[in-house]
């Protein structure tokens, strides 16, 4: 009963919070003469906050067209935004930087849609040895990591030098197929420097000052804490489920002026793989047992981090950069 | 004629002699004595064998002259060459010699008679007394091999007093020679041969006769000498068989004796340190038996006792807990009302004073009301929180210890190989639902409830440099649960490795083992069985509780099966079986 009374209280609350809201809306717009989408991007910057209040705005909007707007596809954006002029009868000629705006932002939403679906279907590929394009990649990552020395076989203990768990890389990428494969040739592959950077302190000692006799001593005991392409995996895992819950909006629509591709979603993952070593690093665990702690630990202040609008993980990059990455 | 027929009355009297003392048998129907003068086989009263007289005089068997060469319609004589006519009927026609047959049918007789005649002789055979020849009342003691008589000492020096008589070798009795056994069929000639064919193995016996021209002819032979020392050979083989053999059964049998003293227990004489005999009594092994029985019921006894205690200890301590609690509470409670009616005392009075006096209270009756709210506040949440409930479940482990509450929590670490399913099977366990997991650094930890466990899972990665943190992990661990892939059978060996490892480690000497044969949806899986062969577990987890269960964490087939397995091990009796 107590619960029943609840829900209802809260259903009354939610039905006059939102016809408030309407109310509101009509009488700054009847006020102001401006509607909801043009206050937006009148009033802010072009980025996240921006994007993600008119997205906001789009999903709760009465009208069909502008709800089903945010899931149109990319080539039929232009289309849309002419449509929604026309709907809310604005001018072009007069409000010549709402259509760009506007245009730019759902270029963004949708292209964060796209995406997503993209990365969940690289990730439901799983590796195969059949595919002679996987395999190649798979050359590829060892040839970048580990430049002086051959792979004696496809099927090595040496896998296990890089951070594989045993000598067949392919069972490692079940969780997250090829995407987990992509993410780490990204990185050896793009930033280089860094990433020979962790996986030589992945095979380092963790403290300097233990001498090396000590360590070889200690290491069965205190097996070091990272194995670069495990933790690679498991850093793509973080990031895949950053992109689903949405969390990664802000950083995306601050980072890509346009629609947010694929190579946005490598750097983020190289972002946050060497963010995690720092951590890491900071948090100085005693072995590597307490992984999953300082893994949640990590996600918990990303997602913190990804709560204000204002912020990019990796540093913006002009829209010419962008561009020629991904050509 | 005589000497044509054969009838040579000392011959028979000999063969008959040698008949009665060789055997029985042979004396019945057939007298061997008259025989023909051409085959040499003994005439029979009728059939081919019948005695037919020649115009000569000379007697053949019928037989015989049915081979005797034709001259026209008449026969010659085989012994004086006389022609002979034969009639329209041949050889039929021919008379039999009736004379001989009538002499035949008298021997027959005889010879049974005689038969019954020698039955005194063979009762002094039985008594192996043999009669002087001599003297009847005289006892042999001798026998002369020239004359083959059997005599006294005295009888011996009196007929062999001669001079030629006296060159006769003479024997005692003992050493007499075995007398030569006479063909049955050809009187005059001993049996030399054996018959080596196996179809006249009822009567192999044969004499040089039988072997050239009788019915052994063109047989395979050999000497009788030969074949009866053959024989007494092998005899004697048997014999000494038989006399180890004798050997071994006594000496079992004794051994028998042996066991069953030993068993049993017994008197036995001791000599003490001084010397002195003195009988003692030694337990068989029965007692011990009993003893060793008894010591491992009384232990067990006692460890019942103990642990009875300890498990009624828990109870009375979980009981004394609970009573100062809810005392505790009760005496809180008795405050809280002592002080709300003091409250309300206070209230009351200052309801009755003057309005100055009630304006001068205002903030004090404030003060009241809000200690009063809070403490109400208090109560409120303490009696959400809190649900009375006079019952104790108890549950009990398989040791015998006693659990108090709902839930049995229980402890349990998942180890394996890398890519076993470690992971799968826990999050299809928590949350039913199948999900690729990314390897595992470090550890997943979830707990599971089924039935009325509550299982703490730990799940540790599978990585080669993560094994040896294992042990980390097995402290206090009630059961391991041991994923295989059984779809991968190269690695078969690394996990049979690793769990060889395991099961040496001392933490986990009580730990039950659960092995779940994974992937079995896989086709080409190794099979349950195949993997107990193929993991020799049999050996592997002689003398602990071990389960293999295949299972499939896609579908979740088998999950339930591991856990019930384990279940059933760990709780002996549940009063809350929340099946």
């Amino acid at each position: 009963m107590k619960h029943f009374l609840r829900a209802l209280a809260q259903l009354f609350a939610f039905l006059y919070c939102a016809l408030l809201w309407r109310t509101l809306k009509f009488l700054t717009r009847k006020v102001t003469g401006r509607c909801e989408l043009q206050r937006i991007c009148y009033n802010h910057k072009p980025g996240a906050r921006r994007t993600l209040k008119i997205e906001h705005s789009l999903k709760s909007s009465k009208s069909d067209l502008l709800r089903s707007a945010v899931g149109v596809n990319p080539d039929a954006v232009e289309k849309v935004v002419d449509d929604i002029m026309a709907l809310k009868q604005i001018n072009s000629d007069t409000n010549p930087q709402l259509g760009i705006s506007l245009q730019a932002s759902l270029f963004q939403i949708v292209g964060y849609r796209t995406l997503m679906v993209q990365v969940e279907k690289l990730r439901r590929e799983p590796y195969d040895c059949e595919n002679q394009e996987h395999e190649a990649m798979l050359m590829k990552l060892w040839k970048s990591l580990c430049p002086e020395t051959p792979l004696t076989a496809r099927i090595s203990k040496q896998w296990s030098d890089i951070g594989f768990q045993g000598s067949d890389p392919k069972t490692d990428f079940r969780g997250m197929g090829v995407l987990g494969l992509l993410n780490l040739l990204y990185f050896a592959e793009h930033d280089k420097a860094t990433a020979l950077q962790l996986l030589h302190d992945s095979q380092q000692p963790k403290h300097s000052t233990l001498s090396k006799a000590e360590w070889e001593r200690r290491s069965l005991e205190k097996a070091i804490g990272f194995s670069f392409a495990i933790v690679g995996i498991n850093i793509t895992e973080l990031v895949y489920k950053l992109l689903m819950s949405g969390s990664l909006k802000t950083h995306l629509y601050n980072v890509a002026p346009e629609m947010p591709s694929l190579v946005h979603f490598h750097q983020t993952f190289c972002y946050l793989m060497q963010e995690f070593h720092r951590f890491w690093i900071e948090e100085n665990p005693c072995d590597i047992m307490e992984f999953n702690r300082i893994r949640e630990k990590f996600l918990r202040r990303v997602t913190k981090q990804l709560k204000n609008p204002n912020m990019a993980l990796c540093p913006h990059e002009p829209a010419s950069d962008v561009h020629l990455i991904s050509l | 004629m005589a000497a044509a027929v054969g009838v040579n009355k000392q011959t028979a009297a000999a063969s008959m002699d040698s008949c009665v003392r060789h055997g029985r048998g042979t004396t019945g129907n057939t007298v061997k004595v008259l025989e023909c003068g051409v085959c040499e086989d003994v005439f029979s009263l009728q059939g081919d064998k019948v005695p037919r007289l020649l115009l000569c005089g000379h007697t053949v068997c019928h037989d015989c002259l049915t081979r005797l060469p034709l001259h026209g319609r008449a026969v010659r004589c085989p012994f004086d060459r006389q022609v002979t006519e034969l009639g329209d009927s041949g050889v039929w026609g021919l008379k039999k010699n009736f004379a001989l047959l009538e002499l035949l049918e008298r021997l027959q007789n005889g010879a049974s008679n005689q038969s019954g005649m020698t039955e005194d002789a063979l009762r002094e055979m039985g008594e192996c007394i043999i009669r002087c020849d001599e003297d009847e009342s005289h006892t042999a003691s001798m026998y002369c091999t020239v004359c083959a008589t059997h005599l006294c000492a005295e009888c011996s020096q009196l007929t062999h007093s001669t001079r030629t008589l006296a060159k006769h070798r003479r024997v005692p009795l003992a050493d007499k020679p075995h007398e030569k056994t006479l063909c049955p069929q050809h009187q005059v000639h001993a049996i030399e041969f054996v018959c080596l064919e196996d179809g006249c193995q009822p009567g192999p016996l044969m004499c040089c006769v039988c072997k050239e021209y009788g019915k052994h002819q063109g047989h395979k032979h050999a000497v009788l000498e030969a074949e009866a020392n053959q024989i007494r050979a092998s005899i004697l083989d048997m014999a000494h068989c038989i006399r180890t053999f004798t050997e071994e059964v006594s000496e079992y049998s004794r051994k028998l004796v042996g066991i069953v003293q030993q068993i049993e227990g017994g008197e036995q004489i001791v000599e003490d340190g001084v010397g002195m005999a003195h009988t003692e009594h030694v337990p068989g092994t029965a007692e011990s038996a009993r003893s060793c029985v008894r010591a491992y019921f009384a232990d067990l006894h006692e460890t019942l006792c103990r642990q009875e205690e300890m498990a009624l200890s828990v109870v009375d301590a979980h009981v004394r807990e609970r009573l100062i609690w809810l005392r505790q509470q009760q005496e809180d409670m008795t405050i809280l009302l002592s002080q709300v009616s003091t409250a309300c005392l206070h209230c009351e009075k200052t309801l009755q004073q003057d309005d100055c006096r009630v304006v001068l209270a205002k903030q004090e009756i404030n003060r009241l009301l809000e200690t009063l709210q809070k403490q109400q506040q208090q109560f409120t949440e303490l009696v959400d929180h809190v649900q009375l409930d006079a019952g104790i479940p108890v549950t009990f482990t398989k040791d015998n210890r006693v659990h108090i509450g709902p839930k049995m929590e229980i402890r349990v670490v998942t180890l394996g190989l890398d890519g076993a399913g470690k992971t799968t099977i826990l999050f299809k366990l928590k949350q039913d639902e199948f999900m690729q997991p990314i390897p595992t650094i470090g550890f997943n930890v979830e707990t599971v409830e089924y039935k009325n466990l509550k299982f703490t899972i730990w799940d540790v990665g599978g990585k080669h440099k993560l094994r040896p943190l294992w042990k980390h992990y097995y402290l206090n661990t009630q059961a391991v649960v041991f994923v295989i892939d059984s779809c991968h059978r190269d690695r078969l060996m690394e996990s049979h490795n690793e769990l060889a490892k395991l099961l040496t480690e001392k933490e986990l000497r009580d730990a039950l083992l659960l092995i779940f044969a994974n992937k079995q949806d896989v086709p080409g899986a190794v099979s349950v069985e195949e993997m107990t062969e193929l993991l020799s577990l049999h050996k592997l987890c002689c003398g602990r509780s071990w389960h293999i269960q295949g299972c499939d964490a896609r579908s979740g087939m088998g999950l339930h099966e591991g856990l019930d397995w384990l279940s059933r091990q760990l709780v002996a009796a549940g009063v809350l079986d929340v099946a």
